[in-house]
């Protein structure tokens, strides 16, 4: 097993797994081949980005990983356990549009996975606030969605995926709505949050500097049927910084991905 | 001048209008009594014109009950059950056009000329727009919004108790504001065509006396009611929107 280069004490424990999945959608009698032969280990705490093109069954992956759609073939085991329904205990979600309830307000946002498990109400907003803090937004628990730029909102939806604590998250393009500036400051706000928690992270994303960026591994998916085509470590040092995007080492990965994806593959002509 | 200011002065220039026009002669008294004259029999007969306006609104306050809770529970069971919305959406689009007050001679019929064949009559033709709004409420619930509720282990009451119902409150109630002002139409409606009491009633026998000063008084009543009613709605759409820029408050719509 290769070690990564993280400053981080990556104790070798697999959080995730997913052993031989493959998946076909049916819609109107017509099958179609999503994913093929896909597996992946996960280690615990570290930080994995997904990267492919359009259509190639990321989220259609990380839906599943979050028990929210049934693959039709493999296992996924998330903490040693497959994952056949959501479990907010073991995992939790960002999307690419915050979801945010808009009759809630922020704090209210964070704390609805609270309700929902009858915590008490001094309790859920404790927690919630805590979280807020976490994610910069401590002054704005009383604001309405309405009331929030873009990237607050999605600092709110990270804020509501960490509150049940979970151990692995996973995030669908959720910077892809933001603009540059506002997206570079989300993810170095994301790797600070990961390092402050220990979470595992699935990231998707469509920038290959997003995903140099923030990964300790790259996977790149190709498309018709979606599969892993290639595993990129990436031995930068963390902390990252907004300098090492210059760096040789940097762009030499970024081409890597890119060759990959632009690639011809078997059974998906140029 | 801002916009309400403007609607304060036209109303007022309307009333001042409506005094001197038929004073002046400019306007026959038999289509048009001075607005002094109408006031002054609206005094003189309060007791008779506020028990048929007890009678309406009594009748009206039942008919609300019936329209709209059966047109909200209606609508909630089509807007989310797609087999059921598939096989009845068509037919109840189709009703909603149809000028319902043809079937009222059937409900006097039915029901007799009393109460019951206009708060029948008055339900029905409130329920259609209420059903129709529901449905149209539930089905453009973000479907996004209940995959998030689901991720944090919702179960499916919990879904509808916490995400259906709250994100449907807009639109339930400017369906219910349509449905109340019908409701009120269709209780006026059926006593002036067929009835022993009420505003409508009242209208319709002066009319046939030609008593137009009486006649004002009941339209005045009606719109009065109409108005209310409306004001109502509006507190109570406005108390539950409160925290929402519009409608659809995911993404706003484009300047143009
Ligand atoms: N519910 C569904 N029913 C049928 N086909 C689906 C469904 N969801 C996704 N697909 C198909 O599965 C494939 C993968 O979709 P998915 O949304 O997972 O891709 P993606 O990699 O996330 O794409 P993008 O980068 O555009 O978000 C696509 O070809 C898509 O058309
Ligand atoms: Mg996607």
């Amino acid at each position: 097993m290769k070690q990564a280069l993280s400053e981080r004490a990556v104790t070798e424990r697999p959080m995730i797994e997913v052993i031989g999945l493959g998946h076909t959608y049916e819609s109107r009698g017509v099958a179609s081949r999503a994913l093929e032969d896909i597996a992946l280990t996960v280690q615990a705490g570290r930080f994995t980005v997904i990267v492919g093109p359009s259509g190639c069954g990321k989220s259609s992956l990380l839906m599943m990983m979050a028990g929210l759609r049934r693959q039709t073939e493999g296992t996924i085991l998330v903490d040693g356990r497959p994952m056949l329904d959501p479990d907010p205990d073991r995992v939790g979600v960002v999307f690419q549009d915050a979801n945010l309830f808009p009759w809630l307000s922020a704090i209210d946002n964070v704390a609805f996975p609270l309700m929902l498990r009858g915590l008490g109400r001094s309790e859920r907003l404790d927690r919630a606030s805590a979280m807020l803090e976490l994610v910069g937004l401590g002054h704005a628990g009383a604001r309405y969605p309405s009331e929030l730029s873009g990237g607050m909102k999605q600092r709110v939806s990270i804020a509501r995926g960490l509150v049940q604590d979970p151990p692995v998250l996973l995030m669908d393009e959720p910077f892809a709505a933001l603009d540059e500036q506002t997206r570079m400051t989300m993810g170095e706000e994301l790797l600070r949050i990961w390092s402050q928690t220990s979470k595992t992270v699935v990231f998707v994303t469509h920038s290959l500097s997003e995903a140099v960026y923030l990964a300790d591994e790259v996977l790149v998916m190709s498309a018709h049927p979606g599969r892993i085509i290639d595993r990129i470590e990436v031995e930068l040092p963390r902390p990252r910084t907004y300098e090492m995007m210059a760096t040789a080492t940097f762009g030499q990965l970024r081409d890597r991905i890119w060759r990959q994806i632009r690639s011809p593959q078997p059974g998906n002509p140029a | 001048m801002s916009p309400s200011a403007i609607r304060w002065l036209i109303g007022g220039i309307l009333l001042v209008l409506w005094e001197v026009l038929p004073r002046a002669g400019l306007v026959p008294q038999l289509f048009l009594p001075a607005l002094s004259q109408t006031i002054a029999v609206a005094i003189a007969d309060w007791r008779i014109f506020a028990e048929a306006l007890a009678v309406t609104l009594s009748e009206a306050a039942v008919a609300l009950v019936f329209a709209c809770g059966g047109g909200i529970l209606a609508g909630a069971l089509l807007g989310s059950v797609a087999r059921l919305r598939g096989l009845l959406l068509p037919v109840v689009s189709s009703l909603y056009a149809v000028p319902l007050v043809v079937l009222y001679p059937v409900f006097t019929a039915w029901f007799g000329i009393g109460a019951q064949s206009k708060i029948a009559f008055a339900s029905l033709y409130g329920f259609f727009p209420t059903l129709l709004g529901t449905a149209a409420g539930i089905q453009t619930i973000d479907a996004q919004l209940l995959v998030t509720a689901r991720s944090m282990g919702a179960t499916l009451s919990q879904r509808l108790r916490h995400v259906v119902l709250p994100a449907a409150i807009p639109t339930v109630i400017a369906s219910l504001r349509l449905g109340g002002a019908l409701v009120i139409v269709g209780v006026v409606v059926s006593e002036m065509l067929t009835s022993s009491a009420g505003i409508g009633y009242l209208i319709t026998s002066y009319r046939t006396v030609l008593d137009s000063p009486r006649v004002y008084v009941g339209i005045l009543l009606v719109l009065l009611l109409g108005v209310l009613l409306d004001l109502g709605m509006r507190l109570l759409e406005h108390a539950a929107t409160r925290h929402r820029p519009s409608a659809v408050p995911r993404r706003a719509a484009p300047a143009i």
